[in-house]
């Protein structure tokens, strides 16, 4: 099933090597890996183990040193960055740990801010933001910028915003790690629930315990390589 | 429209640091504020030269027949050996909207003698009621008054007096060849004597009331070589000249040349290129400072939100965007200090338009261009340059943003989002 040809991302032999001073850090070692639309990935493993990294190869933000990546089967790795960045403005949604919203842009301009560069007409960003706002728990809250916003609310914004544009994919790099546990349970519950009523895809880094518990496909990297991948 | 979000963008991050936005704005309004303050000093003072230096006696306009210069021979008078109908020449003058006031003269080359000293000078004959409305000869009077119209009196300047040895009250020879060939030959008066600091004026010209002159030199009452005019704006003399000779030729005055200080004063408009070209001198030197001064805000300010861009490139955005997003913030920041520019500006202009720096207690009043100034800085209003500054600006604040929209859009998204 993992290597189904519509997989939302794919990785064959894939590696990253940084070189910093001389020394060559391999972040990511020769991953080969599908994701299908609708799962629901955790990558977790120790903190340096390329959890960043591989998220970052699939959302085309680093280029492979060696190896190939495909997003809903379109091959990334050696493409303009022009077409990258029509590829993540139309195909992937983004979650980052922290800084994730434009501090000058309120919770609905950050939130339709991709429908907004793919020229959706007004009614139909307002539309979907209010009704994504009101599935995740924040509805009313929509004219309020950042600053307003606790770091909760800020990520389920974030959040509404990586799965306005119906993307092909979600990447999540540690999205609860700067959260209280309530908060976090709330945004995990949020995801869970947007990947069961939309089939949103998600993939996952996190070393947040109560994630992995959640995940319904968890995968080990240590030093770059899958140790383990499994399903439940 | 589907609404860019790079001007929302561009003109909310302006808003985020205000007391920065605010120094810089401040600082390309103080620079707006000084190249058109200075402007309008530099053309209220140049204009008062031109007012002085044509007001002395030669008048902003002047018309004369069409062979009468560079000559001045003394047949070429306006409408010919005929003559003209001096009074109504006068009026048709007067009637041109922005005259402020027209005399009639004649000139001529002659001999003054005391007796003991024979001296070559340049006869003026003026009509005495008519000439205060446009020179200033009678305010140069320091000795003694002026000539009686139509009496046998001479005006002459202080030093002319000190070389042929005369006062106010003493009598001179006066000698000089007539329009009908014969040798013009009188005694005239001295009523009076001026100074007016500038040396061909008081050291070689005699003044008399026309018809004396007129008698003198064998010419009719209706024969006369110039009509000085005054007009109010120095600047509007070249169109005045060109609507004046429109208006005389249609009143039927006959062939008549009616030129600007401009063309009759070459001197002073060399003068007046050099002040403007400094002016553009400091334009330049103050729009340089201004765009370190915007460049350095938005370095620090890009590189401040790097974090935002790398967000942005992140999530899609293409480097155009962000150029525009930061262009934006530029044009945002050009438009406030604009605004705050004129705001401080004009309350300064009509300020110092109405009631001028006066310096001559510091200075006292000194020759320039072969010109009397009193050091008044009236400003006028540099109305061009109200709107060049304003476009410079603005161009300064977009030149000063495209280097750090570059390098906005240079931000490594993964790296930069890491913190790294
Ligand atoms: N831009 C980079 N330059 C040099 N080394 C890097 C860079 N990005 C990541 N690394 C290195 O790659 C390894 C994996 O990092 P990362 O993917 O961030 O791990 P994780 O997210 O699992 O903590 C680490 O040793 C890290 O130091
Ligand atoms: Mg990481």
């Amino acid at each position: 099933m993992s290597d189904s040809p519509a997989a939302a991302v794919r990785t064959d032999a894939v590696w990253k090597i940084f070189e910093h001073d001389g020394i060559a850090v391999e972040a990511v070692r020769g991953v080969t890996m599908s994701v299908a639309p609708g799962e629901f990935v955790v990558l977790a493993g120790p903190s340096g183990s390329g959890k960043t990294t591989l998220l970052n190869l699939f959302g085309g933000l680093t280029r492979p040193t060696r190896g190939r990546v495909w997003i809903a089967e379109q091959e990334i790795s050696d493409i303009s960055e022009r077409r990258l960045a029509q590829i993540r403005l139309e195909r992937l949604g983004f979650v980052f740990q922290a800084y994730n919203l434009l501090p000058v842009l309120t919770a609905r301009e950050n939130a339709e801010f991709s429908l907004l560069l793919r020229g959706t007409p007004e009614a139909e960003r307002r539309q979907r933001v209010t009704a994504l706002f009101e599935r995740i728990g924040i509805a009313g809250l929509e004219d309020r910028r950042p600053g307003k916003l606790s770091g909760g609310q800020q990520q389920r914004v974030a959040v509404a915003r990586a799965v306005v544009g119906e993307p092909a994919l979600v990447l999540a790099d540690e999205p609860t790690a700067n959260l209280d546990s309530a908060s976090s349970d709330a945004l995990l519950e949020v995801m869970v629930q947007l990947n069961q009523e939309l089939g949103t895809t998600f993939v996952f880094a996190t070393h947040d315990t109560r994630l992995m518990e959640r995940a319904k496909r968890l995968i080990h990297l240590v030093d770059g390589a899958v140790a383990s991948d499994t399903r439940r | 429209m589907p609404a860019s979000p790079w001007w929302r963008i561009g003109w909310r991050n302006l808003g985020r640091n205000s007391r920065r936005t605010v120094l810089t704005a401040t600082g390309l309004a103080v620079g707006y504020w000084s190249v058109v303050v200075i402007t309008g000093m530099a053309d209220g003072l140049v204009a008062d030269m031109v007012r002085t230096a044509t007001g002395i006696l030669s008048g902003q306009v002047q018309a004369h027949a069409p062979e009468y210069l560079p000559d001045r021979t003394l047949y070429e008078t306006i409408g010919g050996a005929e003559g003209t109908d001096v009074p109504a020449l006068l009026h048709a003058v007067e009637a041109e909207p922005g005259v402020l006031g027209a005399a009639p003269r004649v000139y001529a080359g002659g001999l003054v003698s005391s007796g003991a000293t024979t001296v070559g000078v340049l006869l003026l004959g003026v009509d005495p009621a008519r000439e205060d409305s446009v020179s200033r000869l009678a305010a140069a009077l320091v000795e003694g008054r002026l000539p009686t119209p139509g009496a046998r009196e001479l005006l002459i300047g202080r030093e002319l007096a000190r070389q042929l040895d005369v006062a106010p009250g003493g009598e001179l020879v006066v000698v000089a060849p007539a329009a009908d060939g014969s040798l013009g030959n009188d005694l005239f008066r001295v009523s009076g004597l001026y100074a007016t600091g500038i040396a061909e004026l008081d050291a070689g010209t005699a003044v008399g009331p026309l018809a004396a002159i007129q008698e003198l030199l064998a010419l009719a009452p209706g024969r006369v070589h110039e009509i000085a005019i005054r007009i109010g704006d120095p600047w509007a003399a070249p169109g005045m000249a060109d609507s004046l000779t429109r208006r005389l030729s249609a009143a039927g005055a006959g062939p008549i040349a009616v030129r600007p200080w401009t063309t009759f004063r070459p001197e002073l408009v060399d003068y007046a290129n050099l002040s403007s070209g400094s002016m553009w001198i400091v334009v330049l030197i103050v729009f340089a400072m201004a765009v370190f001064g915007v460049a350095n805000t938005l370095l620090m300010t890009t590189f401040e939100r790097r974090r935002e861009f790398a967000l942005l490139l992140a999530l899609g955005a293409t480097p155009g965007g962000i150029v525009r997003a930061v262009l934006a913030e530029a044009v945002a920041l050009g438009v406030i200090s604009i605004l705050l520019g004129v705001a401080i500006t004009v309350p300064v202009l009509v300020w110092w338009h109405h009631d001028p720096i006066d310096l001559s207690r510091l200075f006292g009043d000194f020759t320039m261009a072969g010109a009397l100034v009193r050091p008044v800085l009236r400003t006028d209003y540099p109305l061009s340059m109200c709107f060049y500054a304003a476009g410079a600006l603005l161009l300064t604040a977009l030149l000063a943003a495209l280097y750090p929209a570059y390098r906005a859009t240079r931000v490594p998204p993964a790296d930069t989002l890491a913190g790294r």
